[in-house]
């Protein structure tokens, strides 16, 4: 009998995951996908927000608030990437600045730090301001962080402390047995005391496998970015938000961790819940709106464009609750923005509510740190020589574009959670993720998982299982095909 | 250690400029990622190749080969499976370089050749619509798992783009026992060889989807269909012309671009229209002493030009190194009417040698026309011409004494 | 009057060929070889056979083959799985017979590539 199963391996799910596992309980993670945070997690903006957006009152501001706080404890303990670059909401006519002051009030309402800044100053600090812009604000406790590594950072966390991370399982059924759970998947069937579903946007489907009456509908909220290659870096150094709308925060121009620039999102509800696809409208609408903040934006400069799903739902809030129906499953539903930023305050909010039933003792021993991974291309000159004295295959470049070498490839597969396809290997090392787009490195890649997981180069998946990109050898028999 | 030239790229481009570089009394060093020299053209099996250089129809293999063996015997100093990652100059070059023998570590030239070659554009630079599924790929990756690696990475295709590559593709596969759905073009014509066409789609019945582009792509994790679509002369797809195909293979050959990222941080001119360094005639970047030849200065369609114009890089980085090469200021060469780009882009009238060569490609495909080079309203050389197609590259010798000024100069086509 | 469209492959230009099926005339070429191809096309059309076989050689695992002449157009396939049954044991250098005279074509075929270990 599992203590606490979590559906859901994204942000949300990976971080109480973590905070789980500081705990002496049983935790098991489900995912239908083969690695973390392949959902809304790995495509969104990427911000951690200061909390001056959320209306008052709501469970998004006070968990976005404690959120903020506690992505500077994250950095410490598990060396995610955080790049403190502040961010300014600027307003470019008469009603844009009155809604400018409602949301003075409310950051100070939900302790946000918001603080006065010249118009002076902003185009000092940022000469691609667009020069219609009339008033501005400075958050400077905005960062921005890479939230996939986030996910996989805390997860690995989790995973070192003892929660076991089951990847490829999809959940069909979940059967209450009076008190407990028989959540069965397609493979497989886990038996828990507590059920708890981060399951994004497939929260409803989930919560209907318990509920007669699911409380939430998912309304699939799709967002579309450009981005800019990273030798724009500079371009803009701050997280640029427009005033938002009922439709959300508008589009943002914003730096990304790794030197890229996004710009973007679209908003626009969607009936399909994968449909991930960027759409010529979409893009050609984010121009339009970009227009309105910044200016010199290098479009021909995009390296690729990307869609998210946002897990949107009808209500403000976030619905995060025990069930009314049913005892011990509780719903971590709705997250959209700011889930990113809330995750580590969802989790600690979702911590107490198991500890409110059992006593669940802290433990002993939990391993609260992980380890800096430093890639070749980050590394110092001493550094470099250092690690190829210790491993050669520091000396073979695989991946040009990103310059990856073998010993970070080599070193991904191996970790808690094994990146075992070319996705999972890019997602880790950014091999493919240059502006060949694998068309150098994929090979590379491929042959190094054959010979490090010892199977087959047509055993190789590009993400999920059947996803193969060698199908077969050229000299078996051609009548098969 | 210093060299005197030191080249980047043991290709086509870079065995050619070295063979031409070469002199007893200088250092020459070739350092190529690879285990073995040759470049792209490893994995170009078929043939088609030298019919211009060696008077012979030969694989890429045997093409790569006959030119390293020009190299063979001569004091040249080859770095294998070693990658040059960053490149800066002071008064002379410092090349960042990395292998698995000896870790990162630098070696310095007085003069370097940039022929590094061309990567293919991906899905991302052409903005392709629909979901994002296993399955889609570059021809020349699947080109280089066939013929190299000894894969199939599908076996129902459909093939965007009849440039060359995307031909040859349709072909192998075939061959190889996959099933090619059809080929799709978004101009009105295909890039690629005439002889391609019949040898490569016509032969083994693959149909040529003309004025043709993707409008969705669908499969979740798995590519299942593409969807494409006719073009109105703006490129806009027209309505009611859908077409779909159950392929599981996305195969595109959508145009080529010269592998020069690496190099950036030495600042010279790129053109805008080749994704190029710009050069004078002395393929001379606007970095002193930095060449660039092959692919990696402009794309080329026929290898033969490839070591043509590198081996003329060689001579003059070899003359610059000896002294003999003076740079003075150079004047623009401007692309006219029909003519996309011409290079040199910049010409040093002083320069020394018999005459000038010019490479360019224009904008439209005519049965005839006239190339002409001016000079202001001067008319300096015309060259009538026959089957002009923005594919084939062209080529136009214009002797020094031809030149009234050292204005700039203008080429520009004019269709009969 | 019964004519076949095809475009030629002698050389790069590719000039459209009309041929007589009966009388096996040729228009539209530009020079004599063309005219040789159009005739040939509608009585024995050959072709150059590029592909791969197997090799023990550790840096590729193909090697890179060709047909020493043109081999008839309809054994393509049949050629083809023939392929599948060569292994080039290095040492291997360009120009090497791997098979003589495949099916019965009095055609060879070459290596393209050399591969020394």
């Amino acid at each position: 009998m599992i203590d606490v199963l979590i559906i859901g391996a994204g942000i949300t799910g990976s971080a109480l995951a973590r905070e789980l596992s500081k705990y002496e309980m049983t935790v098991t993670v489900l995912d239908k996908e083969m690695d973390v945070g392949n959902g809304a997690t790995m495509a969104n903006s990427a911000i951690i927000h200061s909390g001056h957006d959320p209306k008052e009152g709501t469970l998004k501001a006070k968990l976005n608030v404690r959120g903020n706080a506690l992505y500077d404890v994250l950095e410490k303990e598990l060396n995610i990437p955080l790049l403190k670059t502040g961010a300014f909401l600027v307003a470019h006519n008469d009603e844009e600045k009155a809604t400018l002051r409602t949301l003075r009030a409310r950051a100070k309402t939900n302790g946000a730090v918001m603080e006065e800044i010249s118009l002076e100053e902003a185009f000092k600090a940022e000469p691609n301001l667009s020069r219609d812009i009339q008033e501005v604000v400075s958050l400077p406790t905005t960062k921005v962080t890479f939230p996939w590594e986030v996910a996989l950072a805390l997860m690995e966390n989790a995973v070192v402390n003892g929660v076991t991370f089951e990847r490829g399982q999809e959940v069909i059924a979940i059967h209450p047995n009076g008190g407990t759970f028989t959540v069965e998947t397609t493979t497989d069937a886990f038996d828990a005391k507590y059920v708890i579903n981060a399951a994004g946007v497939f929260a409803d489907t989930i919560a209907g496998m318990v509920e007669t009456h699911v409380p939430y509908t998912i309304k699939p909220r799709k967002g579309e970015y450009f981005v800019i290659d990273r030798r724009e870096k500079g371009y803009m150094n701050h997280v640029i938000y427009p005033i938002p709308s009922k439709a959300g925060k508008g589009v943002l121009v914003t730096p990304q961790v790794h030197g890229e620039t996004l710009i973007g999102p679209t908003s626009l509800t969607i009936e399909d819940k994968t449909g991930n696809n960027t759409t010529a409208g979409g893009l050609n609408w984010i121009k339009n709106e970009a227009k309105k903040i910044a200016q010199n934006i290098p479009y021909h400069k995009t390296i690729r464009t990307f869609a998210g799903i946002r897990p949107s739902i009808e209500q403000y809030d976030f619905y995060i609750q025990e069930s009314t129906e049913v005892p011990n499953f509780y719903h971590l539903g709705g997250i959209d923005s700011p889930g990113l930023t809330s995750a580590p305050a969802i989790a600690e909010m979702a911590r107490d509510w198991v500890l409110s039933k059992e006593a669940f003792a802290l433990k002993t021993h939990f391993t609260a740190t992980r380890e800096k991974i430093t890639p070749f291309r980050s590394m110092s000159d001493d550094e470099k020589r250092a690690a190829f004295q210790a491993d050669a295959r520091y000396g073979k470049l695989i991946c040009k574009c990103e310059r990856v070498t073998e010993a970070d490839v080599v070193n991904a597969i191996h970790r808690p959670i094994p990146a075992d396809s070319v996705k999972a290997v890019k997602k880790r090392t950014r091999a493919g993720a240059g502006i060949c787009q694998g068309g150098y490195c994929q090979h590379n890649v491929i042959n190094i998982i054959a010979r490090e997981l010892s199977i087959p180069k047509t055993e190789v998946n590009y993400y999920n299982k059947h996803t193969n990109i060698l199908v077969r050898e050229t000299k078996e028999a051609r009548h098969d095909v | 250690m210093m060299y005197d030239i030191i080249i980047i790229g043991g290709g086509a481009a870079g065995l050619s400029a070295a063979k031409e570089a070469y002199d007893p009394a200088l250092k020459i060093l070739v350092i190529e990622r690879e285990a073995r020299l040759g470049g792209i053209l490893r994995q170009c099996i078929h043939n088609g190749f030298g019919i211009h250089k060696f008077n012979l129809e030969l694989t890429g293999p045997e093409y790569a080969e006959k030119t390293a063996e020009a190299i063979e015997d001569l004091d040249i100093d080859v770095l294998l499976k070693t990658t040059v990652t960053d490149i800066i100059k002071f008064k002379t070059f410092d090349l960042t370089v990395m292998n698995e023998t000896d870790g990162e570590f630098h070696v310095e030239a007085k003069s370097v050749i940039i022929a590094s070659g061309c990567y293919e554009k991906t899905r991302s630079q052409i903005l392709l619509p629909g979901d994002r599924p296993a399955g889609i790929l570059t021809a020349g990756s699947a080109q280089r798992y066939l013929n190299l690696d000894g894969y199939m990475v599908g076996k129902k295709v459909f093939i965007l783009g009849s440039g060359d590559i995307g031909l040859i593709m349709a072909r192998r596969m075939t061959l190889e026992g996959a099933e090619v759905l059809g080929v799709a073009e978004l101009m009105p014509y295909s890039n690629g060889l005439t002889r391609n066409i019949a040898q490569c789609l016509d032969d083994y019945d693959i149909p040529l989807y003309l004025s043709h582009t993707i409008t969705d792509i669908i499969g979740k994790e798995r590519l299942e269909k593409i969807v494409i679509q006719e073009v109105d002369p703006h490129f806009t797809p027209i309505e009611g012309t859908e077409k779909t195909f159950e392929v599981d293979t996305l195969l595109l050959s959508v145009g080529l671009v010269p592998d020069i990222q690496m190099f950036e941080s030495l600042k010279f001119a790129i053109s805008p229209i080749t994704k190029g360094a710009i050069v004078d005639q002395h393929l001379q970047t606007s970095v002193e002493g930095l060449f660039a030849c092959g692919n990696a200065l402009h794309v080329h369609d026929l290898v033969d030009w490839v070591s043509e114009e590198s081996e003329r890089a060689g001579q003059y980085a070899k003359a610059y190194v000896t002294g003999t090469l003076h740079a003075h200021e150079a004047k623009d060469v401007i692309p006219g009417d029909h003519v996309r780009y011409v290079l040199p882009q910049k010409l040093d009238f002083s320069g020394q040698d018999e005459s000038t060569r010019f490479s360019l490609r224009s904008t439209i495909k005519a049965d005839k026309g006239t190339f002409k080079i001016m000079q202001g309203d001067t008319l300096i050389m015309h060259k009538k011409m026959r089957h002009i197609a923005p594919a084939e590259m062209e080529h136009l010798i214009v002797p020094k004494d031809k030149w009234v000024s050292d204005e700039p100069v203008t080429i520009s086509l004019e269709v009969s | 009057m019964a004519t076949r469209e095809m475009i030629c492959i002698v050389c790069p230009v590719g000039c459209h060929l009309s041929v007589d099926e009966k009388t096996l005339e040729v228009t539209g070429n530009r020079c004599p070889r063309g005219e040789k191809y159009g005739k040939k096309e509608l009585t024995n059309p050959t072709r150059m056979l590029t592909s791969t076989v197997k090799t023990n050689a550790k840096i590729q695992r193909r090697i890179s083959i060709k047909t020493s002449d043109e081999i008839p157009k309809g054994k393509i396939f049949a050629i083809m799985d023939v392929l599948n049954d060569i292994e080039a044991k290095v040492p291997v250098k360009a120009g090497d017979v791997l098979l003589k005279n495949v099916l019965d074509t009095g055609v060879d075929i070459i290596a393209t590539t050399s591969l020394e270990h």
